[in-house]
């Protein structure tokens, strides 16, 4: 088995191409087919793991606090993540509300977790245990993260809620539209990124 | 490097034939992006460890099967209600049809565009584009190629969100528990339209694009002498 | 923007073509690490203001949870949340049910150690139905503030509402009474037939003698509650049939179904505003509440030899239409001298309530009580049994003078005294009855008798006559009589041909009577003519001369 060496090989059609150096805020595109072949990493490097911080903190309070809260004749109910799945649950719709649970909480959360897991000890210039794996989870993940696809339900149930009772936003609401904007920042991030920087480093580049 | 098979460029750079990594006989890492030479499938990359393949495995049969089983809950997804409203006035089968009606008619045509778009015009053209794209590769026609692959681009891209509604149906069933006044539980339609859109994108990710640009078969990586050979006569 | 650059010329000709650079869109500043801080800083933030507005925790225990929600019941002082429920458990014992609130900060003050807790649910009792919004809204957890110093963390709940909170205004006396009557809690208070307040609790005296009742009367009523005031149950219907006839008397329409307490100074003279607390004895009913004290009692003893039926313990002792005293106890003797029964009644008597009424004042006696019996007993006074109500054949006993009796010797120094006794007018009835009857026993009834037969032998045959010229009348007259009256027919008919419109004499008639009338014109045409030409009498009627 041969490296062949500054050859990328394209994922949409197949073709095989030399590797361009790329400046900062360059995406590669394949010609044929117009697929990303890849991008330059820029300044992500240095940004990622703030926001991953930041996300897990929104992440947290998103969960904790309400998310809205109604008012019906003097009556009021509210709600969290946690308690519209359980409530989903209560009615005998487990497997909708184990997707739920999954594509907005249990997704990812672990997304965001194996990032500060890998992060770090990458900043010190060592790989954390698990690395190979770990980086194939989290690529194989990516689609099934769906904030922001919550982030508009839930906009669209307030505007069909406000017909019939008074609603209130919760802090949670506030917290899910900043993590929906840092996690499309965290989770641009291309795994493949994270072998460059491993190889770079044991090629002490 | 030992390179195989006809490099040269013609006269129109684009209609060159673009070497590919089968043709070429080299192996790529669909993980880390490495390209091997003189790898065999199934050998596990330098780099990363991830096992090497050409192509997904079993990649239209697999699609196929997710994609008749998207389908069937289609019908279903659509047909039963997927949003039971409990109030004092009476109770309401809303199917999402009958949402995006609701929201058109109480002057919500924004909302009733969103919803139509995302629960309904969104799965139908997956199912619809993806049905395509395997019949065009298991033809292997060279019709229309690149824009085969923008629309494969485009499923990937659209597909998390055919799950709004979903979302939109968990959230009102656990915010309006007001028992006595108003009550909503969902119906056995959300589970089946959620089916659908996993089932839908599973489909999406076991599809291989590369199978569009396939003129032939793809040989696994020991077969370079038959490509050689192939190629020679050609 | 992008700029796209063309791909580059391949280095050699076996290298592959390179690829399609495009430069992408910046839109992140370097400061990077101000985000997550802002993050933590927001999340820090509302933690801080949760625990913040966190009051203190208590746990109240209630026989049932029925009700109460987790995380939702809430606890309310004056329509205001002050609390809300977090968790519910069963007690270890299973006895009752453990409920963990949380107050907000304001309400730390409600974990004073007399705080009250009880829970609202729609309820049904004396006093009315109450909490009907909980119906809609679910049960929630009332509260009323307490003011001790110290602060407990758990607290017994009520099962039922308290009737009055620390924070009514009003004040609370306590009632003496023999029984409950019809009485319980809620029961209302009235002062002139409107509700001013209510029983709040009732308890059994320690020795078992009776029972002592809690009113509590609101403001600004209570400032007519004075010392002098009297208390009496005005529950139901107070129907009384006395020596004086039926009485019927009734505080309000509510007091027949729930009982009532009412209230009022005797002729309007309340004395000073009374202080809380001040006990009170709760009369029967209204008369015996306002009637004031008796005084000293006197007991005496009657005998009487007639049937006392209709005389019972409790019977008013009358003087002349005073009510002075009452019977006490009734008994049969057997006087072995005389060996004859005798009725020995015990009667008690408040002299004190002859005085008042008479309006005397009280000089000082030269001579004392048993003198002063002795003399009017020497005047003629005497008991004697009446009847008080024919209808019910209730009896009393009337002391009055009755000069014409039999003088007595008492011993006044006996005691309990023994007065005389005079019969009763009952008897003179009964004698008069008999006299009645021995009257009409003297009637002859059997002379009367045998006049009427005879009276009765002759109308027998005068009616047979009557008879007979009844039958005479029919077989003989009454042919005849037939034929008259066919002739009269006959006569009639021809009658009526006569003169029936198109008979011959009508007409005759009708012509003579047109002639009548010309005739009768005329004449007055002579008449006239004569009056305008008298002579013409005599010198006729002259020729028509031209006109």
């Amino acid at each position: 088995m041969r490296e062949v060496s500054d050859t990328i090989a394209c994922e949409g059609c197949d073709a095989v191409y030399q590797r361009a150096p790329l400046q900062p805020r360059d995406v590669a595109r394949c010609p044929r087919c117009g697929s990303e072949l890849e991008r330059h990493a820029g300044n992500q490097r240095r940004r990622i793991l703030p926001l991953t911080v930041a996300s897990l903190i929104m992440f947290a309070i998103a969960n904790l606090f309400p998310i809205v809260e109604i008012e019906l004749q003097g009556l009021r109910s509210q709600t969290t993540l946690a308690g519209a799945v359980l409530a989903l649950m209560a009615e005998g719709m487990s497997v909708v509300a184990l997707l739920v649970l999954a594509t907005t909480l249990l997704f990812p959360l672990l997304q965001l977790c194996i990032l500060v897991w890998l992060l770090v000890p990458l900043a010190r210039d060592r790989q954390a245990p698990g690395f190979a794996w770990l980086v194939r989870a989290m690529q194989s993940l990516r689609p099934w993260g769906m904030i922001e696809v919550f982030l508009l339900g839930v906009l669209v149930a307030i505007v069909k809620l406000s017909s019939m009772a008074t609603v209130v936003a919760g802090p949670a609401l506030y917290a899910f539209m900043a993590l929906t904007v840092l996690l499309t920042s965290v989770l641009s991030f291309d795994p493949r990124g994270f072998w460059e920087l491993v190889f770079q480093r044991q090629e002490g580049a | 490097m030992n390179m195989h098979g006809p490099q040269h460029p013609h006269d129109h750079p684009e209609d060159a034939p673009v070497p590919t990594v089968a043709s070429l006989g080299l192996l790529a890492c669909h993980h880390c992006g490495t390209v091997w030479a003189q790898a065999e499938e199934g050998d596990a990359c330098g780099r990363c460890g991830t096992h090497l393949q050409r192509r997904k495995p079993d990649s239209l049969n697999r699609t196929w099967a997710l994609l008749v089983a998207a389908c069937l809950m289609y019908i279903p997804a659509n047909l039963l209600p997927v949003m039971i409203t409990r109030t004092l006035f009476g109770t309401q089968n809303d199917t999402i049809l009958s949402g995006v009606i609701y929201f058109w008619v109480s002057g919500a045509y924004g909302l009733a565009a969103i919803v139509f778009v995302a629960s309904f015009l969104v799965p139908l053209f997956k199912l619809t584009a993806l049905m395509l794209l395997l019949i065009t590769a298991q033809r292997r026609t060279d019709w229309r190629r690149p824009e085969r692959a923008r629309l494969y681009h485009i499923i990937e891209i659209i597909g998390r969100w055919s799950m709004l509604d979903v979302f939109v149906v968990s959230l009102l069933t656990g915010l309006v528990q007001i028992q006595g006044f108003a009550v909503i539980t969902a119906g056995v339609g959300i589970a089946a339209f959620g089916a659908v859109v996993v089932l839908t994108m599973l489909a999406s990710i076991s599809f291989d694009p590369r199978l569009t640009w396939d003129d032939k078969p793809v040989a696994p990586a020991g077969d370079n002498e038959v490509e050689k050979k192939k190629t020679a006569t050609a | 923007m992008s700029e796209p650059t063309p791909p580059p010329p391949p280095a050699e000709p076996n290298a592959p073509p390179a690829p399609k650079v495009v430069r992408r869109r910046d839109w992140l500043p370097s400061l990077i690490w101000l985000i997550p801080i802002v993050a933590a800083l927001v999340g820090v933030t509302l933690v801080a203001r949760i625990l913040m507005q966190r009051g203190p925790e208590i746990v109240l225990t209630f026989k049932t949870a029925e009700g109460l929600e987790a995380g939702k019941t809430a606890v309310k002082y004056k329509d205001v949340q002050i609390g809300i429920v977090q968790s519910l458990r069963l007690a270890r014992d299973r006895s009752h049910v453990r409920v963990t609130v949380q107050l907000t900060k304001e309400a730390d003050g409600f974990t004073a150690s007399d705080t009250r807790y009880w829970v609202v649910r729609p309820r049904l009792d004396t006093s009315g139905i109450s909490g009907l919004g909980t119906l809609l809204s679910g049960a929630y957890i009332g509260a009323d503030a307490g003011t001790s110093e110290d602060s407990a963390s758990e607290f017994t709940g009520l099962e039922v509402p308290p009737i009055v909170t620390r924070d009514a205004s009003g004040q609370q006396y306590l009632l003496r009474a023999a029984d409950i009557g019809s009485l319980d809690v809620g029961s209302p208070v009235y002062f002139r037939r409107i509700k001013v307040g209510q029983v709040a609790a009732y308890e059994l005296d320690g020795d078992g003698r009776g029972v002592t009742l809690r009113v509590f009367v609101n403001a600004p009523y209570d400032k007519f509650v004075g010392v002098n005031t009297r208390f009496w149950h005005a529950s139901g219907l107070d129907a009384s049939i006395t020596a004086s006839g039926v009485k019927l008397r009734t505080q309000s329409l509510a007091t027949i179904l729930l009982g009532g307490i009412a209230f009022q100074a005797p002729e309007d003279a309340m004395g000073p505003v009374a202080k809380e607390n001040t006990a009170y004895t709760l009369a029967e009913d209204e008369s015996l509440a306002m009637k004031p004290p008796d005084g000293p009692s006197q007991s005496m003893l009657m005998y009487f030899n007639e049937s006392l039926r209709g005389l019972t313990p409790g019977a008013a002792v009358d003087f002349r239409g005073v009510v002075i005293g009452e019977v006490k106890s009734i008994g049969v003797e057997f006087d072995r001298s005389e060996r004859e029964f005798r009725m020995p009644v015990l009667v008690q008597i408040y002299p004190d309530r002859l005085r008042r009424r008479a309006g005397e004042t009280e000089p000082e006696s030269r001579y004392t009580q048993e003198q002063r019996l002795q003399f009017l007993i020497g005047k003629g006074l005497r008991a004697q049994l009446r009847n008080g109500n024919l209808l019910t054949g209730q009896m009393y006993v009337a002391l009055d003078f009755f000069p014409k009796a039999p003088p007595v010797k008492v011993d006044v120094s006996k005691n309990p005294v023994e007065l005389p006794t005079i019969q009763g007018s009952l008897e003179d009835l009964q004698t008069q009855v008999q006299e009645i009857a021995a009257k009409v026993n003297k009637i002859p009834f059997e002379e009367l008798g045998k006049d009427m037969r005879v009276s009765l032998a002759t109308l027998n045959k005068t009616l047979t006559g009557a008879e007979q010229l009844a039958k005479t009348l029919n077989n003989d007259v009454s042919p005849e009589i037939t034929a008259a009256l066919k002739d009269v027919r006959k006569t009639v008919d021809s009658a009526n041909r006569t003169l029936s419109d198109d008979s011959p004499l009508q007409q005759d008639m009708r012509q003579t009577l047109q002639e009548l009338t010309r005739a009768a014109g005329s004449v007055r045409v002579l008449t006239d003519y004569l009056e305008r030409h008298p002579e013409s009498l005599l010198r006729g009627k002259p020729d028509d001369k031209k006109k």
